[in-house]
């Protein structure tokens, strides 16, 4: 065996250019899709944690079909002990009510329409973002104050500050008028052009008063430590719905079902361009290959009229495209991974990324993470595809005659 | 030197299909190298030209006029300066190809059971048509019939939230010009649909003058809009524009007015001469690598003909041709290849799977490939540009033998 | 007239720790239409001595003269020019383009001096009637003996009207019958074209033939023999 391994590594230095640009067109790739293959997964994961984190949170307890058609009355009984609930069962604080309605908010100057949200000021900023982004003023205290937080873009389209007072006209619970007047508190500004033009925050105590909810609301917000654990968490927590108020659990794909399949969307379009990539590789090691054996057709001749046996031939040829296939396996990962290693340190950036990032919650410079798994799955893919294209080459030598084969030149 | 040219060109022929299976094979990869160039561009394109287009339907137009004000804080109050006859006056013979006035303000839709906060627009249909996302042809009831109709169109999504249907009455609620709140019930005389659902619950159609009362406006609109005949050459309709109103006014492209679109319309582009020049390089290793297998095969018979008195630069020419001619044939057939598969689904690839996603992105849930001649000439230019410096490295090595040594050497 | 003429060559090589005298002080003349041939043992410096009339080569010191014009001090670009117009060559092996036929092989030279299709045409067919290859003129090389192959490398090397032809074993990969067939070829070329022949063998009946026979050893000139004075 170690002659074999000997004999395979010297014919790959025979021609050495070869040999090198062989390996040189697998480096190239796999210099690439370890770079992307980071970008990619680590683009994909800011952008649903950053999506979740702002206000949607992991997973939602809800009535069963509020997430369809949004309706007032399609209500959580008791939502704030059911929260509290949760969070005992679950040991953790990262669990919120919310309740929500549409509303009229008019300013001395302006009106708009917009969706008001009761929530608990004490847990709030456990699930979402939005508490902590509040820039002017402070974010909301107590229970039932008659105050508001909003959002940068609708302070400035009603025209107010923190101090004034804004009055919200809407309908409750049973259909019935519900007004309040409350004083914004603060203002917050989240980035995302949706949240900041059409959201306000008022206390959970306060909203169930105006709205006449009677102790009832629409979400409850449950995060997991780490999205990973998400699915878990989620099981968990409909084991602990109480029984006939037919409440479901929605996962963060049901409630920004965007999301997922733009990450989808933009993987397929991926694959395709690593399979290319890929796929030319394998053709270069097909050539060379084919090249390598035809170019010794008259020693394998006079090795197989010494005895050996063709499949042992074929085996050689495998085992130098494997050699190859390490080489540029070894070479671009570590060239990839260090060039990948080296931006996430200093942070990357395109022209253009900025106004695309706004949009979808991420950063205007990234830092791609390499992991295990990116740095290895598409070196792994090309070199797999390396040796499959070795083996026409490989089954070729399978069928030659020793006579024929000397005779060649 | 014709005659020269005439011997080089057939011998790098005919040294090309010496070895057969090795030309073909990297004809191959050539093949679907420039294949994926411009099936993946052609996808690309049509994605982000859809996204536009869709885009520029809604805003709707390639240039906006608006006060000053107004797109900060789109309220009633910041209105167009000049009144909706003058810009009549001035725009309706500039030869446009479509253009109109419009009121565009936030207000509240109520019917019996709920509320929603949308935007009214107030417009003039038949200016419009040309320009709007709406198919007037497939709204359910009617389209409004002039912009002194007196009913109201809203979206399917939005009539399902409201629990409201055709015929019925609901009340739309907005701000006058003095902070008053001014409503008036509507008879909903039309439901449209729109490929991106969202649409269909933010937007509510009425006619321009209706609005224009209600809101007690006079003769005032929020916005001129103008299209264009290319979404990608906007500055002549910029200038033509802007010649025709005052000062006091904000003038827009849509460039401005959706910065996501017309960021990744640049990027985009930047993305597909990426992808092309990635494509080639990952091409030229093996294209290098079979010049310098052909060369080195051949050194004995490079070495007689410059013993016979060929100049080191024919010999230079020879392989260069040679390496053109084989990306000549493979970008003749990757781009057949490539017509032939685009052509198929030019009417449209279904990705309603990734409907949402799409939309999110702002982009329709059936892809419509879009194979543009600029992009075509640019996946080949750069092919046959890069390839033919790619070649010139092994033609160089092979134009440099001494006669002595080629023809003594032994292999 | 004189068309050879070599003037105190000097040539080393350098062989690992050796170093190899190919040429030593070497003098020698040959005139119009002679038949000369180079023997020496192996290596003994025939080759380099042929290639450095033909312009393949510079020797280190002394002159070279064809047909009146020095050459040894011609730079890389005029010695091709020379070898395209004024010199033949006839290899011992790998004498044809593997891509060309035995037609265009020939015609080949003339293609790349720029003389026009039909008389390039004219001339090709003709001369490979006088070296008997005629119907053969569409063979590749590779379709073709080795004997037939050096017919038509000799076509080539004399179809532009060479002043000189130099040969370098023409005859070593050919069986006696066929050899003897190309020797007979030669003289007929050289004494009905008057053409130079210059011929490094160590061919027994090459040498037989020759006007001037030129022994050499260890890059000197040995012996020089007159023999089948016509």
């Amino acid at each position: 065996m170690n002659l074999v391994l000997r004999l395979a590594w010297r014919n790959l230095w025979r021609q050495p250019r070869r040999t090198w640009l062989t390996t040189g067109a697998m480096v190239f790739s796999n210099v690439l899709l370890v770079f992307m293959i980071s970008l990619q997964f680590g683009m994909y994961r800011l952008m649903i944690e950053n999506s979740l984190k702002a206000f949607t949170g992991h997973m939602q307890v809800q009535a069963r079909g509020y997430i369809d058609d949004q309706k007032m009355r399609q209500t959580i009984p008791d939502v704030v002990a059911l929260a509290e609930h949760l969070r005992d069962k679950l040991d953790s604080d990262e669990v919120a009510a919310r309740a929500t309605a549409f509303a009229l908010a008019s300013s001395e100057e302006r009106s708009y329409g917009i969706a008001v949200f009761g929530v608990e000021p004490r847990f709030e900023p456990r699930v979402s973002s939005i508490p902590g982004l509040v820039g002017e003023g402070r974010y909301l205290q107590g229970d039932d104050a008659a105050e508001i937080v909003i959002g940068s873009v609708l302070a400035r389209n009603l025209r107010v500050g923190v101090g004034d007072e804004l009055t919200l006209l809407g309908s409750g619970r049973d259909g019935s008028f519900a007004a309040v007047v409350a004083t914004v508190a603060g203002v917050f500004d989240s980035g995302v052009a949706e949240l900041d033009r059409t959201i306000a925050e008022m206390p959970l105590g306060l909203f169930q008063d105006v709205f006449y909810m009677e102790g009832s609301g629409h979400q409850v917000v449950v995060n997991a430590q780490r999205l990973g654990q998400a699915a878990e968490l989620q099981s968990r927590v409909a084991a602990l719905l109480p029984e006939g108020q037919d409440l479901v659990v929605q996962d963060w794909d049901a409630l920004l079902p965007g999301l997922k399949q733009a990450i989808q969307a933009d993987i397929s379009s991926a694959v395709f361009m690593y399979g290319v990539l890929v796929i030319l590789v394998a053709f270069s090691v097909l050539n060379t290959q084919l090249m390598s054996v035809l170019e010794r057709t008259h020693e394998f001749g006079i090795v197989l009229a010494l005895g050996l046996k063709p499949g042992r031939l074929g085996r050689l040829v495998m085992l130098e495209t494997a050699m190859m296939g390490a080489i540029g396996l070894t070479i671009g990962a570590l060239v990839g991974g260090a060039l990948t290693a080296w931006l996430g340190m200093r942070g990357f950036t395109m022209p253009g990324m900025e106004e695309m990032g706004a949009k979808f919650n991420l950063p205007s410079r990234l830092h791609p993470e390499v992991t295990f798994a990116s740095l290895l799955s598409g070196p792994a893919v090309v070199f797999l595809f390396s040796l499959l294209a070795s083996v026409y080459p490989a089954l070729r030598l399978r069928r030659l005659q020793p006579v024929e084969a000397m005779r060649s030149a | 030197m014709i005659n020269t040219l005439r011997i080089l060109t057939l011998l790098a022929w005919r040294n090309l299909w010496r070895n057969h299976r090795r030309t073909l094979i990297m004809l191959g990869a050539v093949v679907v190298g420039v294949w994926a160039m411009i099936f993946m561009t052609a996808l690309t394109m049509g994605m982000v030209n859809d996204m536009i287009e869709d885009s520029i339907s809604v805003l709707p137009g390639h240039v906006q006029v608006h006060h000053p004000d107004y797109l900060d804080d789109p309220n009633i109050a910041n209105l167009l300066p000049m009144p909706d006859a003058d810009i009549e006056k001035t725009f309706a013979n500039a030869g446009f190809r479509a253009w109109s006035t419009r009121i565009k303000v936030p207000a509240v839709v109520s019917s019996e059971r709920e509320s929603r906060g949308v935007t009214l627009l107030g417009i003039d249909p038949q200016r419009e048509r040309p320009m709007t996302f709406v198919d007037y042809d497939a709204v359910e009831g009617r389209f409004l019939e002039g912009p002194a109709d007196d009913g109201i169109v809203i979206g399917h999504k939005l009539a399902d939230t409201l629990e409201t249907e055709l015929g019925k009455r609901i009340v739309l609620m907005s701000q006058d010009p003095d902070n008053d709140i001014a409503d008036r019930g509507f008879r909903v005389v039309g439901l449209f649909h729109a490929d991106v659902a969202a649409y269909e619950e933010q937007y509510v159609f009425a006619g321009k003058q209706t609005v224009q009362k209600l809101l007690g406006v006079g003769d005032g609109v929020t916005a001129i809009v103008v299209l264009g005949d290319d979404y990608r050459d906007v500055e002549p309709l910029y200038d033509k524009v802007s010649a025709l109103v005052d000062g006091g006014v904000t003038v827009s492209r849509w460039t401005e007015l959706d910065t996501y679109l017309g960021t990744m319309l640049r990027v985009m582009d930047g993305f597909v001469l990426v992808w092309v020049i990635v494509i080639f390089l990952a091409l030229s290793f093996g294209l290098v690598n079979t010049l310098v297998m052909a060369v080195f095969e051949r050194v004995r018979e490079i070495g007689l003909m410059l013993a016979l008195g060929m100049k080191p630069s024919s010999i230079l020419g020879q392989i260069v041709i040679e390496s053109m001619m084989l990306l000549i044939i493979g970008l003749a057939i990757g781009n057949l290849l490539a017509w032939v598969t685009i052509k198929p689904l030019e009417s449209g690839i279904d990705i309603s799977v990734v409907a949402e996603g799409m939309a999110m992105m702002g982009a329709a849930s059936v892809l419509y490939p879009q194979l543009r001649l600029e992009d075509v000439v640019l996946a080949n230019t750069v092919v046959l540009l890069m390839g033919f410096f790619a070649s010139l490295s092994p033609a160089w090595r092979a134009s440099r033998f001494q006669p002595i040594e080629a023809i003594t050497k032994v292999n | 007239m004189t068309a050879v003429r070599c003037v105190n060559l000097c040539k080393t090589y350098r062989q690992g720790e050796q170093d190899i005298k190919a040429l030593d002080h070497l003098s020698m003349e040959v005139e119009e239409g002679g038949f000369v041939c180079l023997s020496s043992p192996s290596g003994g410096g025939k080759t380099t001595l042929l290639n450095a009339i033909g312009g393949l080569d510079k020797p280190d010191s002394g002159e070279v003269w064809i047909a009146g014009q020095r050459i040894d001090n011609l730079g890389k670009g005029d010695l091709a020019e020379l070898r395209l117009h004024r010199i033949g060559f006839v290899f011992q092996a790998f004498n044809l383009i593997p891509v060309l036929s035995a037609r265009e092989n020939v015609e080949f030279v003339m293609q790349v001096q720029g003389v026009p299709v039909a008389e390039r045409r004219a001339k090709s067919m003709e001369i490979l009637e006088e070296v008997g290859l005629q119907g053969l003129e569409d063979r590749l090389p590779s379709e073709m003996s080795g004997g037939q192959q050096q017919r038509v490398a000799v076509a080539r090397a004399i179809v532009s009207n060479p002043a000189l032809v130099l040969a370098d074993e023409p005859t070593a990969n050919l069986d006696s019958k066929t050899a003897d067939g190309l020797i007979d070829l030669f003289k007929h070329l050289n004494e009905h074209h008057g053409t130079t022949f210059i011929i490094a063998t160590h061919d027994q009946r090459v040498m037989a033939y020759a006007k001037r026979l030129v022994r050499m050893l260890d890059g000197r000139i040995v012996e020089e023999v007159e023999q089948n004075a016509a």
